[in-house]
């Protein structure tokens, strides 16, 4: 028997795999609960205070970098309703994609589309503590990191890990794998 | 099918990794209920009575809380001014209605916010509840305990919220001086309370009617004066005790924790002898353990005003001009009480209330110099009234006054009256 010295062992595939789901389902929380939000506005909070509608309007007419001139149009009528609609849906759809790990590349590659669009619409420039803002930042912020963290998630094919994706995967690889007449000798095989 | 120990291990694993997603999908959905939003925008409401009263709850309305989409009034005039208040304020011009069942039969509300004469409070709360609508309904509760018990009933029967207009249970100073002063201890054991409400004034309103031919007869008042001057006929009215007292004698039973048993009274019509209801009213309030209220509201002279001081064995916290909070106690002389109201952004349709007439002398509550009006938001109760009435309807907010408070001061009142009229030691009845 060969014994492998602690030092030199590979790391367990089952850690990494564990902590590439456990971020998947965080951002998928993240995108589900904003597009919930919006969808329940006009809406109250918990302590009770009113919350009134929510528009992506005041977001992108406030956007500026290269792509303003773009933002502007998309926030304004008739095409603002349109994009506050189609946010929403996004957003949940992404939310419940990766949360589920159901077409988890498709989920992954609307949820990069849409924090691009984040992104480009306010990079932060200014590198100081700006008023609505957390923290200060100067090109990389939150938006940022959460796009790099979904294109890992990408890359890594996060749903064949965990999620309703393995089922599909399973079943494609079923169909494509058993000789004819397989679901014949599988009903004699039964009885 | 046969499998063997490994297989079944493995498709057990497939089948946890497929659904690995479905639990923090099912805690997502939890946290979401029970921290999330409540779904519902602004109240859908309908507002009966925008008249002098009417018209300060109409100007603290804000449309992040309350969608008003018709208004009510057996005045047109009223009708017309209140309309115009909103619109003038960015609010979609309202339904302007005269029976207030046609309101309620035609129109897509949540709600219904009354502000008409005493004795109709009954009939169109009830009314109003039977229909559905939830209840903002100004002081008193009902002219009677009857009343007062049909509306509760109603209410409880159907679920649906029944609020009433006191709104000194929303005053920030008050509820301030209640938390800070009074559950702190800082007098000590209360067994005495000074309340007055005193003016220099008639309460008769001069006012036209709407029109030369204009009669209010077939809503129950057989002149324009019975309409404009309700008060002072005891048909639509207790006087001076549930107009004015009132507020005073809920804040004294919120204070001492305590309903009281009986009450003794003396009054009459004596500088105004042009109407039904008495223009000086004296009671005392027996609460329990020995605690006594005494309450004075004259209409011949407006020294300290609109005063409530709460004698303790350690101090006295007096409250004057429904704002100004003084604190004395047994080893200073005045003490700051740190009690600060907001400032006032002046969206209201009309900054004229019942009792926010006159700072202690009697000066305009907006004449620059009267005590208690530097600025603060005066008709800030008003608006977290509604505000919470609101909350309560979409998110089960807890209401401030509610029901029993309201049903207690009423019972209180009319036992008052009774004891004024009978000049006997009366009991004070209890809502069951």
């Amino acid at each position: 028997m060969v014994v492998t010295p602690v030092s030199h062992r590979q790391p367990s595939a089952a850690l990494p795999r564990f902590a590439l789901v456990l971020l998947r389902t965080l951002v998928a929380w993240h995108f589900l609960y904003e597009g919930y939000y919006k969808a329940m506005l006009p809406a109250w909070s918990g302590a009770g205070d009113p919350l009134g509608p929510w528009s992506a309007a005041s977001y992108l007419a406030a956007a500026s970098g290269p792509l303003a001139g773009l933002f502007h149009t998309l926030g304004s009528p008739p095409l603002a309703s349109t994009i506050d609609t189609l946010v929403i849906i996004a957003l949940i759809a992404v939310g419940l994609s990766l949360m589920l790990g159901l077409f988890t590349q498709a989920g992954c590659g609307v949820a990069l589309a849409l924090l691009t669009l984040f992104y480009l619409a306010h990079i932060p420039l200014a590198g100081v503590l700006e008023a609505g803002a957390e923290g200060a930042y100067l090109l990389v912020n939150k938006t940022l990191v959460e796009w790099a963290a979904v294109v890992t998630l990408w890359t890594q094919h996060t749903g064949r890990i965990a999620g309703l994706d393995c089922l599909i995967a399973r079943e494609i690889r079923g169909t494509h794998d058993q000789p004819p007449g397989h679901e014949r000798l599988a009903e004699g095989a039964a009885l | 099918m046969t499998l063997t120990d490994e297989e079944r291990r493995r498709g057990r694993r497939n089948f946890l990794k497929a659904l690995a997603g479905v639990p923090p999908l099912a805690a997502f959905g939890a946290a979401a209920v029970l921290d999330g939003p409540s779904r519902g925008g602004p109240v859908k409401a309908g507002f009966i009575g925008p008249g002098r009263q009417g018209k300060v709850l109409l100007g603290q309305c804000r449309r992040e809380f309350i969608d008003l989409r018709a208004i009510c009034d057996i005045n047109p005039r009223n009708r017309a001014e209140a309309a115009e208040g909103l619109v003038k304020l960015g609010w979609p011009r309202p339904t302007l209605y005269e029976d207030w069942r046609e309101m309620l039969a035609k129109e897509d509300i949540e709600a219904v916010l009354i502000a008409t004469p005493l004795w109709t409070h009954a009939e169109m709360a009830t009314g109003a509840l039977a229909s559905g609508r939830h209840v903002l309904v100004e002081k008193m509760m009902a002219y009677d305990l009857e009343g007062c018990a049909r509306m509760a009933e109603e209410a409880r029967t159907r679920r649906l919220v029944l609020e009433i207009g006191y709104n000194r249970f929303y005053a920030p100073h008050y509820q301030a001086a209640y938390d800070h002063v009074i559950q702190a201890g800082v007098i000590g054991d209360i067994f005495h309370v000074r309340l007055m409400y005193h003016r220099k004034q008639s309460w008769r309103r001069t006012s036209a009617p709407p029109s030369p031919d204009y009669s209010p007869a077939r809503w129950g008042y057989p002149t324009w004066d019975h309409l404009v001057n309700w008060r002072l006929y005891r048909q639509y009215s207790q006087g001076l005790v549930a107009e004015l007292g009132g507020h005073q004698i809920g804040t004294t039973c919120q204070f001492l924790g305590s309903a009281p048993t009986h009450a003794l009274g003396s009054g009459g019509t004596y500088r105004f002898t042009d109407r039904e209801v008495n223009d000086h009213v004296y009671v005392i309030l027996e609460h329990p353990k020995g605690r006594t209220v005494t309450f004075s509201s004259i209409e011949s002279n407006d020294f300290d005003h609109i005063t409530e001081q709460f004698m303790g064995t350690k101090g006295t916290l007096v409250i004057g001009s429904e704002g100004e909070v003084m604190l004395f106690t047994d080893t200073d002389s005045t003490t700051p009480t740190g009690i600060e109201v907001t400032r006032k952004d002046g969206n209201a349709v009309l900054d004229a209330s019942e009792s926010r007439v006159a700072d202690a002398r009697g000066r305009p509550a907006a004449q620059p110099g009267a005590a208690g009006t530097g600025g603060e938001d005066r008709l800030l109760p008003y608006r977290l009234e509604i505000a919470t009435f609101c909350s309560a309807i979409r998110t089960g907010t807890p209401l401030r006054c509610g029901v029993e408070r309201a049903a207690q001061i009423t019972a209180t009142c009319v036992a008052a009256n009774k004891a004024i009229e009978t000049r006997t030691h009366v009991p004070v009845a209890t809502l069951t």
